[in-house]
């Protein structure tokens, strides 16, 4: 089923919480929003749930069907709650078989698909338990089955790996992953976690303060993330203030506090005008010939475990984040210790300042 | 509790450190429990299994159920008991479910005035009934004039009338407890339901009614209780097959043994029944645990002008009904002569001088024995509730099954057991326990324990011991964490609690009617005595008064907790 977004608002009182909001999700993708909290990636689903309806302005739509003042009972959509909201009162079995008690579907149908519901999510033989009896994986599968019971053309995840324990959280990702593929169900997945975003996702929306502020697939994003705010908030950067010097289709040469930078020509950057050069952790390197290449000394070590983190200040006291990637087959340079740090020009990005 | 018990299970100290006070402390604790509490409900049970000369037997309980009249009045309580819990469920949570889900005009006076019944006297609501709809009271009168009806109606003496004054003073139970329990709900629980196809009134049938069971069982089992044990209201109204009207028949007559002991083993009989309703309904909720500690922001729905009409229509007309026992007695309080008209006709401020000027023993007993007996509340249920939530001492569950078993225990039981288990010289004094005055402040300590405990324990709660921990780690000893940290977050909490035990207490009608004393009797006892005498217009006066100062402190209460009460009561 696609989703159609076109220019939706939704108001809390003077807040503008969603802000103009236009997506277009196909069918079968699993669509992330991702933002930090308050960005208005909650409402966003919601609205599309149905929880807030009609939106203030713009209209949403699945298929050709406009859907903006429906109730959620009539969108058919499935959706897992943050808190899983697993109704209390009732075993895994009777949540799980609610919706379709409500359908009116005959016993032996019920308890046919309540079995397929479980068996999809891996959790079998705890029909008869109480919610309160479950750890937090076994009641985040038990709302993923209730909301896949009903068949929905739709699969909205509201946070739900956001209370369960990390190692846990890796797994049911990827579960929920092979699942969604698997049913090709058109999902969005709401989340505050880039790293599950990046890992799960067939494309990605960053939102903040109710606007949406790139819509890519993980892997574009995180190489080429559309402003400095999409850059912070995915993954890890350096960022260089400057001024434009040159630009042509295949570079852009930035002036800054290090002296001249070699980069990625980015969208809206000027020659003349001020900008920023944007250079990952992981592709700066130590003591290699590289495009650009800076002296400094070691400030800062951090040992991540995957990866050895350098804080490295240059003589004007600029300081550059450089990960040693094989921090096995690495000797960890004393703090103090001068080093020659260099990045190519592929991997600087440049981009407007705001 | 049952979550958040499991944290407090690991957070909670082990019961480690043994300095000698808090030993002795807790130690004293128990002494007074056992010795005014477990102690006189033993004597009732050893007085209905023994004989005259102390021989056990069954007898008592043979002959008990040998009597027909006994066992009818039994089948008679328990249908009473049963049928006012429906009748208060049905209103209780329709109010309940109005105040919390719509917005209309008048809500918070309407949260306000459906808790004023509750915490007023029933004995004063039965005798307001009777000047309104008794048989020459005004609506009979009025019909009489009006349509020339030639007999009056008989609107409230029987069964039937005992039904109508315990429902509309018991159904703010149910409305509190339910009031809270669908504050504390996940809203996401109901839009869940929504998005699987759950509208309307099947999305109350089947998720939200059934989330408030735990806090609607413990207010159904109170209204039981309540009703199962009130003998004051059926001998008003002229019933007196029913098992508490029999007890309080049997004992106060005091010549014939065989019927005392009868109305012992009646009262044995209550504190069991009362005991195994208490233990079912405890392990139904236990089992359906599903409170969460926060209460939910809850969205209001502005319903439209004909459902805004509706809603304060159905709350008008409740409260118009429930009020008209207190107009009652604030006629019969100032009315003259009242008899064959709607309404006095003459009015005066005689009856007010004589319990006020001319006999003030009534209020100034009423106001020093609840005082005295807050003030053991506090001394005693503060440490309770501290003990019941931050420490595991041994003995901790039977202190809370004690303090849960004093809510479900019938007052006239426990005047009864008073009677019996303290009517011997005390050593070295050659008096009676219970000729002496302080039984009747003890009592009544004993019975409004359970709030101020209920109050302290629910504020405790939510001072995760972590705060006192931070005090303790910046070098607060004990006592001095209590004092800067916990205390200036719990005291609302155990104001409330007092203020609620003594408000109760002050209306306890059913313990002290057994154990007022010449010179000692409170306002319910006066209230009794007067209408007994003939004398309604004095008891009129009285019950006004004890009207007017429970429904301020019903409103420093609601002030202090807002709506949310109900934890008092479950």
């Amino acid at each position: 089923m696609r989703i159609a977004l076109r220019g939706v608002v939704k108001r809390f009182g003077a807040v503008t919480a969603v802000d103009g909001a236009t997506l277009d999700i196909t069918d079968g993708e699993l669509f992330t929003l991702l933002g930090p909290s308050g960005c208005g990636k909650t409402t966003l689903l919601r609205l599309v749930a149905g929880f807030y309806r009609p939106p203030d302005a713009g209209e949403i739509r699945f298929g050709e069907r406009r859907v903006d003042a429906l109730p959620p009972y009539e969108r058919n959509i499935g959706m897992v709650f943050q808190n899983y909201a697993l109704w209390p009162h009732m075993t895994v079995r009777a949540n799980i078989a609610y919706g379709l008690r409500l359908r009116k579907l005959g016993a032996a149908e019920i308890a046919e698909r309540v079995e397929r519901g479980l068996r999809q999510v891996n959790l079998r033989g705890l029909e008869d338990r109480y919610p309160g009896q479950l750890s937090g994986g076994q009641q985040q599968r038990v709302a993923l089955a209730r909301a896949l019971v009903l068949n929905p053309d739709i699969l909205l995840l509201d946070e739900p790996l956001s209370n369960l324990d990390a190692k846990i959280r890796e797994q049911v990702r990827e579960e929920i992953r092979l699942l969604q593929q698997a049913l090709r169900i058109t999902t969005i997945y709401v989340t505050h976690d880039q790293e599950e975003a990046l890992s799960l996702s067939d494309r990605v929306a960053v939102m903040r303060d109710g606007r949406i502020q790139q819509v890519a697939a993980p892997k574009a994003l995180y190489e080429r993330p559309a402003n400095r705010f999409v850059a912070e908030f995915v993954g890890t950067n350096n960022f260089l203030p400057g001024v434009c010097r040159e630009r042509d289709e295949h570079g852009a040469v930035v002036e800054t506090a290090l002296g001249l930078v070699r980069g990625r020509p980015g969208d809206g950057v000027v020659v003349g005008e001020r900008c920023l050069v944007a250079v990952r952790p992981e592709n700066v390197t130590l003591g290699a010939p590289a495009d650009n290449l800076f002296d400094g000394r070691v400030a800062f070590v951090s040992y991540l475990g995957n990866a050895l983190r350098y804080e490295v200040e240059m003589s004007t006291g600029v300081v550059l984040k450089v990960d040693v990637g094989d921090a096995w087959h690495h000797e960890t340079l004393a703090i103090g210790r001068a080093v020659r740090v260099g990045f190519a020009a592929t991997v600087a990005l440049t981009l407007r300042d705001e | 509790m049952g979550k958040l018990d499991d944290t407090l299970a690991r957070v909670r100290p082990v019961w480690r450190a043994r300095p000698v006070l808090p030993v002795l402390g807790y130690a004293a604790i128990w002494v007074f429990l056992v010795l005014f509490l477990v102690y006189p409900l033993l004597r009732i049970f050893y007085d209905a299994f023994t004989d005259e000369v102390g021989r056990f037997t069954v007898a008592n309980f043979v002959e008990f159920a040998g009597d027909a009249y006994y066992v009818r009045s039994l089948g008679n309580s328990i249908l009473l008991g049963l049928g006012t819990v429906a009748a208060t469920s049905l209103i209780g949570f329709a109010v309940a479910l109005l105040l919390v889900r719509l917005d209309f005009p008048g809500r918070d006076l309407f949260g306000y005035l459906t808790l004023i019944p509750i915490i007023s006297p029933p004995l004063v609501g039965v005798l307001g009934v009777t000047f309104i709809m008794g048989r020459a009271g005004t609506v009979n009168v009025l019909l009489e004039d009006w349509f020339g009806l030639t007999r009056p109606i008989n609107f409230v003496y029987g069964v039937h009338g005992v039904l109508l004054v315990e429902t509309l003073h018991l159904f703010p139970m149910i409305t509190l407890n339910v009031l809270d329990a669908l504050a504390k709900i996940d809203p996401a629980l109901e839009e869940a339901a929504e998005s699987v196809g759950a509208r309307g009134w099947r999305k109350l049938r089947t998720i939200t009614l059934p989330l408030t069971t735990p806090g609607y069982v413990a207010g159904a089992l109170l209204v039981f209780i309540w009703t199962f044990s009130d003998f004051a209201t059926p001998l008003v109204l002229g019933v007196h097959d029913l098992l508490a009207a029999q007890a309080y028949l049997n004992i106060v007559q005091f010549v014939d043994r065989r019927l005392f002991r009868m109305g012992i083993v009646i009262s044995a009989l209550m504190v069991v029944l009362a005991v195994v309703f208490l233990v079912a309904a405890r392990r139904y909720v236990a089992i359906k645990d599903y409170s969460s500690l926060a209460y939910s922001r809850v969205a209001r729905r502005r319903p439209g002008p004909l459902g805004q009409a509706g809603a304060v229509g159905f709350l008008s007309l409740l409260m118009l009904v429930s009020f008209v026992p207190y107009l009652g007695v604030g006629l019969a309080s100032i009315g003259k002569g009242w008899s064959l008209t709607p309404f006095p006709l003459q009015y005066t401020w005689q009856y007010y001088e004589r319990v006020i000027v001319e006999t003030p023993k009534y209020i100034i007993n009423s106001f020093l024995c609840s005082a005295l007996a807050v003030a053991g509340c506090i001394l005693v249920g503060v440490p309770i509730a501290w003990v019941l939530a931050r420490t595991r001492a041994p003995g901790r569950d039977v202190l809370d099954g004690l303090n849960t078993l004093i809510l479900a225990l019938p007052g006239t039981a426990i005047g009864i057991a008073y009677i019996r288990a303290f009517h011997f010289p005390l050593p070295g004094l050659d008096l009676k326990l219970t000729s002496l005055w302080i039984v009747l402040p003890l009592v009544l300590c004993i019975r409004r324990l359970p709030y101020t405990v209920r109050g302290a324990y629910a504020s405790l709660l939510l001072v995760h011991p972590s705060m006192e921990e931070a005090a303790a780690s910046v070098g607060a000893r004990g006592a001095r964490s209590f004092r800067d940290v916990t205390l200036p977050l719990i005291w609302r909490g155990v104001l409330v609690g007092s203020l609620f035990s003594f408000v109760t207490a002050l209306q306890e009608a059913s313990a002290v009617l057994f154990l007022a004393l010449g010179g000692w009797e409170t306002i319910p006892v006066g209230i009794f005595a007067f209408y007994i005498a003939g004398s309604a217009n004095e008891a009129a006066a009285l019950g006004v008064i004890l009207i007017l100062v429970a429904a301020a402190t019903t409103l420093a209460i609601n002030r202090l907790a807002g709506t949310r009460m109900g934890g008092m009561f479950g």
